[in-house]
Parts: structure tokens; sequence; C-alpha cells
């Protein structure tokens, strides 16, 4: 389980990223001493580090400056001033990625996820996702269920991913629309159809027919 | 000032000589000392006098000549005292003081103004930034808390996201200081940042989009061009009629790159044409229906002006709008970078 460090001084932001983290499987720990933010942020020996810009006593450029003097942690920067300045400063300072505020939560949460792909070594293999006897291999692009393996487009394996992060729950059309675009995807509402059926004539191939349920008019659960 | 102006206002000095020289005239020839001295005395007296006239008129007029000249040349016109030759007599000693107290006050108001307004400015940054946090939290407790009422909610959020920023741009747009950073991007890259960050009420919209031609490499600043994007896609939005179609389509011609954005809404009428960059125009359609603020175009035109881009609209009632920036690609923008 990868651990992130979130470093934000507004109370109520905080308590929600760390909700919305640990939602999706990370573990997470904070603080409120910001006079010895870094220490603290180096003692939690985190896979990540969430920095906000503008905190009391030092501001973020001046934390991540000295994060790097002793640390190689990857540091995503969030910030609400979200001037081109603003961006080259932090990357200048070692920051591996930069996001500003108001940020989608799905797009935050795949930042993350990139940065953390591209600082692990390249021989930890990732796991793949799994629900009852299907598993996806999202590197490979591939699904495999019972009765074979398939190979899955971007937009299916996009799809697939979502579905199986919000496992259980419908999530409608839209949302699935939205994840597309967020991934450079800007699809319409009959690619949509297209894709999601096309994918359902996969799965069933494999073995996996009724993972991928239709709900009339609200969207699709897996 | 002519001779004329300049002798009426002396005309009770010219009566005075006047009446002067013909009583020396008459006391002398009175006294028996003939018309010959009389005639000598009148003209001296008249003489001194026409020479003091002359040598006061050439005074004044080099003086309020240099002052004009100068008034001609200068931009900010109360700055005049700055170039005020010295004057070589009382009353202009006089005006030229008072002239450069009233200059020294005016300055004094323009930097107080000037300071106001900044402060002001910065205060809006301010403000933006600190509704962020406010406002990225409640898209937090929407995503960790998926309730009934989510997706309006986050709905207004976007709303409410987007008039934050366009407060930020506004404040922005009117300043004097140079706020952008040039930079090498690519217009797919610009493109698909503002169909992202859109994209919730471009989907919600049934859009769909067409993208062609754009991998073409624009020096510019990404955070106003999304900015621009996003008013003028949620123009799109906002005036659509029937299955939203947008089309976003890079060109290059005549040395410049150009990026148009075409939807198929109702249009603009050709009577609001003219004024569709206007501030706080809404026109025919503003009217009628959909909530207008007369913003958005407007900013996108000073943003543009500011920047060294050029923007223009081309539109039809039915036949959809056509919005197109065009990018200068020569050396000297790639110098600025």
């Amino acid at each position: 389980m990868d651990k992130i460090f979130v470093i934000e001084d507004d109370v109520g932001l905080r308590g929600e990223l760390l909700k919305l983290l640990a939602s999706y499987g990370y573990a997470c720990e904070s603080s409120n001493d910001f006079q010895n933010i870094v220490p603290a942020a180096l003692a939690a020996q985190a896979d990540l580090v969430l920095l906000d810009v503008s905190l009391p006593y030092y501001d973020g450029f001046q934390v991540c400056r000295e994060l790097r003097k002793s640390s190689a942690v990857p540091v995503i920067v969030v910030t609400s001033r979200s001037s081109e300045m603003d961006e080259l400063l932090s990357m200048n300072l070692g920051a591996d990625d930069f996001v500003a505020k108001p940020f989608n939560p799905q797009i935050l949460l795949a930042r993350i996820a990139a940065v953390l792909k591209r600082a692990r070594p390249a021989a930890h293999e990732d796991e793949p996702l799994r629900y009852r006897e299907l598993a996806v291999d999202v590197w490979r692009s591939t699904a495999r269920g019972p009765a074979g393996e398939t190979e899955l487009t971007k937009n299916e394996l996009r799809i697939l991913t979502v579905l199986l992060g919000k496992r259980g729950r419908i999530v409608s059309r839209d949302e699935l629309m939205n994840a597309l675009w967020q991934s450079d995807e800007f699809v319409d509402d009959n690619t949509l159809t297209v894709n999601i059926n096309r994918l359902r004539r996969k799965l069933e191939s494999i073995g996996a027919a009724d993972y991928l349920a239709t709900k009339r008019g609200q969207g699709y659960r897996i | 000032m002519s001779l004329g102006e300049f002798l009426a206002d002396r005309l009770p000095t010219v009566v005075l000589t006047l009446l002067a020289a013909a009583f020396g005239f008459a006391l002398l020839v009175t006294l028996g000392e003939g018309t010959y001295a009389g005639g000598y005395l009148a003209g001296a007296i008249l003489l001194a006098q026409a020479l003091a006239f002359a040598l006061e008129y050439w005074q004044r007029r080099r003086f309020y000549g240099e002052v004009e000249r100068g008034m001609a040349r200068l931009d900010k016109k109360y700055l005049i005292s700055e170039l005020l030759p010295e004057p070589g007599f009382a009353e202009g000693r006089i005006f030229a003081e008072l002239t450069r107290e009233a200059d020294k006050s005016m300055c004094d108001a323009v930097a107080a103004s000037e300071r106001a307004s900044k402060e002001y400015r910065e205060y809006i940054e301010t403000w933006v930034h600190e509704i962020k946090t406010p406002i990225s939290a409640a898209r937090l407790m929407l995503e960790n808390d998926p309730g009934e009422s989510a997706k309006p909610l986050s709905r207004e959020l976007t709303r409410i996201e987007n008039y934050v920023e366009q407060a930020l741009y506004y404040s922005r747009s009117g300043g004097v200081e140079r706020d952008y950073r040039i930079r090498e991007t690519t217009l797919r890259a610009l493109v698909a940042s503002a169909l992202k960050k859109n994209a919730e009420l471009l989907i919600e919209a049934g859009a769909s989009i067409r993208t062609e031609g754009l991998d073409r490499t624009v020096y510019t600043d990404a955070k106003w061009i999304d900015f621009m994007l996003g008013q003028v896609l949620m123009n799109s939005v906002k005036y659509r009629r029937g299955p939203l179609e947008i089309s976003v389509v890079g060109a290059a011609a005549g040395g410049a790159v150009s990026l148009t954005v075409a939807d198929n809404g109702i249009g603009v009428p050709a009577g609001d044409l003219p004024h569709i960059f206007e501030k706080g125009f809404t026109g025919e359609n503003g009217r009628r229906g959909a909530k207008s603020t007369g913003l958005g175009l407007y900013l996108c035109k000073k943003l543009c002006d500011k920047m060294g881009l050029a923007v223009s609209l081309a539109s039809a009632p039915d036949a959809g709008t056509r919005v197109t920036f065009a990018f200068p690609t020569d050396e000297s923008r790639r110098m600025e970078t």
C-alpha cells in the first residue's frame, strides 16, 4: 500500500483529502505542526508528498526545496495560485507534478497514480485489478476471465477500470464519458455506446458475461 | 494670443497714454512752445509706450507659445509643469508656480488612484485564490459522500468556478502589468486542457467534439488561452440548438497559426455582430433567454489584445458561430520565451 503524506493547512480540505485517498486505498499521514513540517514529512517515509503552497511558517516552495535536500520522494504541488510562473517555480524546485485548485478529484487521483508509477522501479510489477474471476492488467491492457484472455482498447480499459474502481455502485454514462475525456478521448454519446457494447462482447468471450450490468436510465455497474 | 487681444486687455493704458500725449501736446502749445515741441513730447510718450508694449508682447508670446507647443507634445497634459520655460516676468512666475502646484496635486491624486486600483486588483487575486480552497473541499466532499444532490451540486460548483475565474481574468485584463507568460505549447495541449476542464457541462449538453489539425506549435500563455477557450465553449453550450456539435480546427496561414472553434448553435443576429466584443453587451440572444453577463467575449478580446493575439467572430442566425484565434508564430515571439 502506498503512503501519502499530505501537507495542507486548511483543516476542512485536508480532512476530505485524507478521506478520498483512504477510500482509494492509500495510507495517509499528515501533521498540524507546520513549523516542523519537513522533518515530519521525512519521518513518515511516504511514497509521495502532496504539498500545498500557502502554508504557515514556510511556503510550499521552501518546503519543497528542503525536502529535496535530503529526499527524492515524489512531490505533487497543489496550489490555488494557478499562474504559469508558479508552475515553473515548483518544477524548478524539484516537484514532480503540479495540480491547480480547485481540482477535479479524479484528476488528482490520476496524477497521483501517474507520479507513483513513474517513481516506482521498473522491476516492481503492478497487481492486476481483480473482481470475482476477472483480472484486468492495466499496464498490458488485457482482461483475463475463466474462459480466456482478451485485449482491450484504451477506451475499453478506461471504462473497465472506472467501473472496477467504483464496484457495486452505479456509474452514470456522463461519469464514464468524463473519465474518457480526462484521458484525452473526447467521445460522444454514440461512441460510448459502441465502446460499452464491444466491451460487453469481449467480457462474454472470456466467460464474464454477467459482470457488467446495465441500469436503465442510470448507468452501468460491476 | 494675437496683438488685438493683447491690446484689448490693455485698453485703459492705451486710453490713458493717448490722453497723456494729447495733454502734453496741448500744454506745450498753450505755454507757447509751439506745435513742434508739443508734437515731439506727444510722439515721445507714444513711442515709449509702444516700445514697452512691444517688449511685453514679445515676452508673453514667446512664453505662452512655448507652453502651447509643449502641451501639444504631451500625452498626459497634466505633466505640463515639467515642460514650462522659465518665465521672465512676475505674472508668468506666478502662473508657473500655480501650475506646478496643481500638477503635483494631480500627480498625487493619479498615483493614489493607481495604488488603490492595484491594491484592489491584488485583493481580487488573493480572494480568488482563497476561495479555491473551500471549493476544492466541497468537491472532495461530493466525491467522498455522493448523495442525491451530488450531481446538481457539482454542476453548481462548476458554475461558481467559472464565475470566480472570470473575476480573476477581469481583474488581470485591467492591469498595465505584463502578467502573462509566453511559452511554447501545441494547439492540441491547449484544446485538450480546455475540453477537460469544461467536460462536465459539455457532456451534459450532449456535445460531440471534432478536432482537426491541432498538431501545431504556438507561443502563448496556456492559462490565458485555457480561460478564453472556456468562455467560447460555454457560449456554445449556452446558445445551443438541438444536438450540440463543436469542431475545433487548427490551421496555418500567412505566418500565423489559427484556432477556430465552431458550433451549430443559434448564432448571432447580424445587427449584434459589430458589438459582440463590447463590455456588457448581451444582445438579442442574451435578452431572449440564456443568462448572459456580456463579459466572456469582451474579456477574450481584451486578453488577446494584451497578449498580441487576434480574435474574430463570424456568425449568422441558425448557422452557428465560429470564433477564431490567430497566434503569431514569428521569431519575435520565440525571443520572448
